[in-house]
């Protein structure tokens, strides 16, 4: 009850259980939790994170066929011309098509697939309010900030294969994408590596063979596992924390914890669509004044596009090991 | 006039518990306890379903297998996923619940059919990895069994 879209330049009031002046001290808490919690910065910066979406929407093309061109022809006209930048028509659309590219195979759509969907439901909102730079800011803080706490709530309570080190010591094995981050901070050779994947390949139908070939962990690679494992959840609640916070309080620490992330977690990382959607709701956060965090963003933005692009744990690999 | 009504709606916005800043927020966290839901009780996948479950635990589609046996006039045989039902199949080891694992068994039945092989019966087994805590030997086991039979009036062709 009592709740309202705002939309400028209109007034439409639903009926309150009670007269507020009824309930004096409910109100002066909601009031104090809302300044504190809900009240947004002066962001300055939506024009760049909504072009920057546009241009994760198209590096990313996704969806049916019957979805995919639409978001791509939206995209190039949110770049092309100014006035449908903050058209909330055309993100009201975006919104629903990426949820129908999540509704198609569902549940096969990865969680930065919602979180765009979320992103673009929060834009089109903002685009109706008379504040849509401190709108966006607020939205995008309490989604990472959400995002994120389930994140850390999957890996520390509830999955025991990730506290206890399975999870990355098995990727760091299996994974081809993470064949040679393994080789150059685990310190495995490429004929261990090999060796490794065959050895956890299991058998059909629960068999086990009576002498099964062993694993080789050697420490360094033990202790990437490890600090992957507790890096990652360290890092991840300290930007739930941060972002779920009262924004005053925690000023730029927020921005540079994100920043740190994405600089981090998508050089390894193989979903640079999710790096690039952190990055633009980050960037829709940052003050006026604050111009340096802006060009951090971007920059970091152009990292991720570099990280996504060039295989620089593969050359890096090959250099120190002369290849 | 236009600045009245933004003034009246501001205030009972500022009261509002859905509002246009919390409102996608909401809708993640109402979307993301339900995938828990999901996971816990029905063997979603943590890493799909929006509830940011992905890198958290080796129960994702990499350590899924689906198993198709089919059974007909004369046959009995495991199948390879075709091309065409690779989505399905990718859904329905995602997530086995019934109807899912239904639409991959009518769609194996199906292609059967236009091929014109019989088949009275298809038995869809979902089997997970699981990794041992110290020396991380693998081992399989089955997480859903499902057993569509073949309704009589599209009887198998011969």
């Amino acid at each position: 009850m009592g709740t309202v879209w705002f939309r400028q330049g209109t007034s439409v009031e639903l009926p309150q259980t009670a007269p507020a002046s009824d309930q004096p001290a409910d109100h002066a808490r909601a009031t104090t939790f809302r300044s504190l919690y809900l009240s947004p910065a002066p962001a300055a910066y939506l024009d760049t994170a909504l072009r920057l979406t546009a241009i994760a929407l198209l590096l990313r093309p996704m969806g049916p066929w019957f979805v995919s061109p639409v978001i791509l022809s939206a995209g190039v006209l949110v770049l092309i011309f100014p006035r449908a930048l903050r058209n909330r028509t055309i993100w009201r659309a975006l919104a629903l098509l990426v949820a129908i590219r999540i509704a198609d195979d569902w549940p096969l759509a990865d969680n930065h697939i919602y979180l765009l969907c979320y992103w673009l439901l929060a834009v089109a909102l903002a685009l109706r309010t008379p504040d849509p730079p401190g709108c966006l800011a607020v939205s995008s803080r309490l989604l990472i900030g959400l995002a994120f706490a389930f994140a850390v709530l999957w890996k520390v309570a509830l999955s025991p294969d990730f506290v206890d080190g399975r999870f990355f010591r098995v990727t760091l094995l299996t994974d081809p994408r993470f064949g040679a981050a393994s080789q150059l901070l685990g310190g495995l050779s490429k004929s261990e590596l090999d060796a490794n994947r065959e050895a956890v390949v299991p058998l059909p139908h629960g068999a086990e063979l009576a002498d099964p070939p062993q694993v080789t962990e050697p420490p360094r690679l033990r202790a990437f596992a490890m600090m992957s494992t507790w890096g990652i959840v360290a890092l991840e609640a300290a930007v739930a924390a941060m972002m779920l916070a009262p924004a005053r309080r925690t000023g730029m620490w927020r921005h540079v914890l994100l920043l740190a992330f994405c600089g981090i977690t998508y050089a390894f990382a193989p979903v640079a669509g999710f790096g690039w959607l952190l990055l633009v709701m980050g960037l829709a956060q940052v003050e006026e004044r604050q111009v340096w965090i802006a060009r951090l963003y971007v920059v970091t933005f152009l990292v991720v596009l570099f990280y996504d692009q060039l295989p620089w744990t593969e050359l890096a690999l090959d250099f120190f090991r002369g290849g | 006039m236009g600045k009245l009504a933004i003034t009246r709606s501001a205030r009972t916005y500022q009261t509002a518990v859905i509002t246009p800043r919390t409102a996608p927020a909401l809708l993640l966290a109402i979307v993301a306890i339900c995938q828990i839901g999901l996971a816990k009780t029905a063997d979603l996948t943590p890493w799909k379903g929006g509830g940011f479950g992905m890198f958290s635990t080796l129960d994702h589609n990499a350590y899924r297998r689906l198993e198709v046996v089919v059974e007909g006039t004369e046959r009995s045989e495991a199948l390879e996923i075709p091309p065409s039902l690779e989505t399905d199949a990718a859904r329905a080891a995602a997530f086995p619940a019934e109807w899912m694992l239904r639409s991959l068994a009518e769609g194996v039945t199906a292609r059967e059919k236009r091929y014109r092989r019989s088949v009275s019966q298809v038995t869809i087994t979902v089997w997970r990895t699981d990794f041992d805590r110290t020396t991380l030997r693998a081992s399989e086991r089955p997480l859903r069994v499902f057993t569509y039979t073949v309704p009589p009036e599209s009887a198998p062709v011969h």
